[in-house]
């Protein structure tokens, strides 16, 4: 058995993997030194840097994981007409899930302006009255939900039109009412106000 | 006495069990992507935030601000002072590619969380150094997005220096970050190695039949698509950097950075925004009256009331102020250049100046260097955008220089200490 083979089999990787590992921990342990100049505040720091890693792994993404399940796990496949479940042309669990991933994204990001927890240093630093972050986070919500939401009307309507049986006439031509009310896309100024219907996928 | 070896092939309950992970967006490809992103962005952030570093030039005077000079804490070359909005730039990049990685990060972190929970957990002595490692990647990136997240929303929520934390916290990360890229860089290249598996990654085809533990073993009914998620992603990381990017390029785009605070500005030539207010500077008013003076020193000693500075040659130049924290604006100073003031002093080639404020906070006093004395466009404003300076812009006199940041703009300077080059 040659060396390299020995300190594989003990080791698990080649030599080449400790050395860069090893040469990684040298830069920690040199970075922990750095901490140590203000050595009053170096125990904070570290408990900072564990924190971070369980806090996340942990707590944040177990949460979020819960969090996602309970809201969007069992999204019924249908929307009830009277006594019957009729599904849905198009799955409205994206169209509320991503808006609600992008909130949460900016309430974690920006919980402390939008709680006002820099406020006085925020305004002792630029003399400027530093309120009404929760204000703009929960408008940005707002518009995020209402473009989703027409971004799922639009696609409801695309689908009725393409789910409508084909009619032998051009659709454009038909004098009777469309299948599918087709709202002119505000999202897209091209498309004609009656597009042709789109090809059955 | 044999040591308690877990048996690999029984995984103790929960999310130490394939079955436990049931997402199918997960897959090493989604995570190679994912990981190719932050492969770009990610060395951004690292290049600018070490010329940050050295943008503050630690080696001169007390700029270092009590950190010692040791083998991680060098300082490469003189901070140059061309283009004027170098400093803007780099740090703008800094702070909004560091935004716009984040939401990526975390979509990273979660696609290879079931690694965390992986069975046996420790297979040979490279495999645990691998897994500490692991640890100093996920937490030195979680502390340093942490720490720099909440300082540019002005909250001390750490009982901690941020400067010394964020730095020695960004080189236990860059240490981690090169080995886990040379571990993993096969990984990756290999999961995305043709255009079909790069269009695999984002859509929804079948996963590839090889097995890998980052994939679902019994996977839950999709719900979203890989493509909706990644697009969520982007979305995230868009809206993150048009925060950054706004308070950085300031201008009619300021007001976009809705979420943070340096999105507005009081109106006229002095309400460009400030990082220290006149009120918080706890100087007294008699201190900045008729009796001020400015303190030169050099080959000898000058004292200069505010009327024989404004008796002097006065220069104008369009300079930005660049803050650490990701902002900057660009005004009209007006006033003194470096360099007469320390010929006035009798020093002909000033190697260094130390300007001190009246003003006694963590940035009372700032060392500016050649590169800088050496700029003509380097000034003692005393007039900004045509009209006297305010209290609140450093009045009676503040340091303005090209591409410096701007806590080394002192303010309501009241003494300044020239160091001639060595003979």
């Amino acid at each position: 058995m040659s060396l390299q083979a020995r300190f594989r089999a003990l080791y698990g990787a080649g030599p080449l993997n400790l050395l860069v590992l090893v040469a990684s921990f040298a830069i920690a342990a040199a970075a922990v030194v750095g901490w140590f100049q203000e050595p009053k505040s170096v125990v904070t720091v570290l408990l900072w840097f564990v924190a971070a890693i369980v806090l996340h792994d942990m707590v944040a993404l177990p949460l979020y994981s819960l969090l996602d399940r309970i809201a969007f796990g069992r999204m019924p496949a249908g929307v009830r007409r009277g006594r019957r479940s009729v599904p849905t042309l198009v799955d409205p669990t994206p169209y509320l899930r991503i808006p609600a991933i992008l909130s949460g994204l900016l309430l974690i990001v920006f919980i402390p302006v939008v709680f006002g927890l820099g406020t006085t240093t925020e305004e002792s630093a630029s003399g400027i009255p530093e309120s009404g972050y929760a204000a703009r986070w929960l408008l940005a919500v707002g518009v995020m939900f209402v473009a989703s939401g027409v971004a799922y009307a639009v696609g409801t309507a695309r689908a009725r039109a393409a789910a409508a049986p084909a009619a032998p006439s051009d659709p454009a031509a038909s004098p009777g009412p469309p299948a599918a009310p087709a709202p002119a896309a505000p999202s897209d100024p091209a498309t004609p106000p009656n597009p042709p219907a789109p090809p059955p996928s | 006495m044999r040591l308690p070896i877990p048996d690999p092939s029984k995984p103790p309950p929960g999310p130490f069990r394939a079955g436990f992970w049931r997402s199918p967006l997960r897959s090493p490809r989604l995570t190679a992507l994912l990981g190719l992103v932050l492969l770009v962005g990610l060395p951004v952030v690292i290049v600018t935030g070490l010329l940050s570093n050295d943008a503050y030039q630690p080696g001169l005077g007390g700029n270092a601000l009590g950190r010692h000079l040791g083998p991680l804490d060098f300082y490469l070359f003189g901070w140059p002072t061309r283009p004027v909005w170098l400093y803007a730039l780099t740090q703008g990049l800094h702070v909004s590619i560091g935004l716009a990685v984040f939401p990526v990060l975390l979509a990273k972190l979660w696609s290879v969380i079931p690694r965390l929970f992986e069975w046996p957990p420790v297979r040979s002595p490279a495999h645990a150094l691998e897994r500490l490692s692991l640890a100093l990647l996920v937490g030195g990136a979680l502390f340093e997005f942490v720490t720099g997240i909440l300082n540019i929303q002005y909250w001390y929520a750490f009982p901690f220096s941020f400067t010394q934390a964020h730095y020695y916290g960004a080189w236990v990360f860059i240490g981690a970050f090169i080995v886990h890229v040379s571990l993993k860089f096969g990984t990756m290249r290999r999961s995305l190695r043709t255009r079909a598996a790069v269009l695999e990654s984002v859509g929804d085809a079948e996963p590839e039949s090889e097995s890998v533990a980052l994939e679902a073993s019994s996977p839950a009914p999709a719900s979203m698509s890989r493509r909706a998620l990644l697009a969520t992603v982007g979305a995230g990381s868009a809206v993150l950097f048009v925060q950054g990017a706004a308070q950085s390029i300031g201008g009619p785009f300021r007001s976009l950075a809705f979420l943070l605070p340096r999105g507005r500005v009081r109106s006229g030539p002095l309400g460009f925004a400030v990082n220290k207010t006149w009120a918080a500077s706890g100087v007294s008013a008699a201190k900045v009256g008729s009796a001020w003076r400015l303190e030169l020193t050099g080959a000898r000693h000058v004292s200069l009331s505010r009327a024989q500075l404004l008796a002097m040659p006065q220069h104008t130049h369009d300079l930005p102020i660049a803050c650490v924290e990701g902002w900057s604006t660009t005004q009209r100073w007006s006033g003194v250049r470096l360099r007469d003031l320390a010929a006035l002093c009798g020093v002909d080639r000033p190697a260094t100046v130390t300007s001190a404020s009246l003003e006694h906070g963590t940035y009372g006093h700032a060392t500016l260097g050649h590169e800088q004395l050496a700029d003509e466009r380097s000034l003692l404003a005393l007039h900004v955008n045509g009209v006297d300076l305010s209290l609140d812009h450093g009045f009676p006199a503040r340091v303005i220089s090209p591409a410096v940041p701007g806590v080394h703009c002192t303010k309501w300077v009241t003494t300044m200490t020239f160091h001639p080059e060595p003979a």
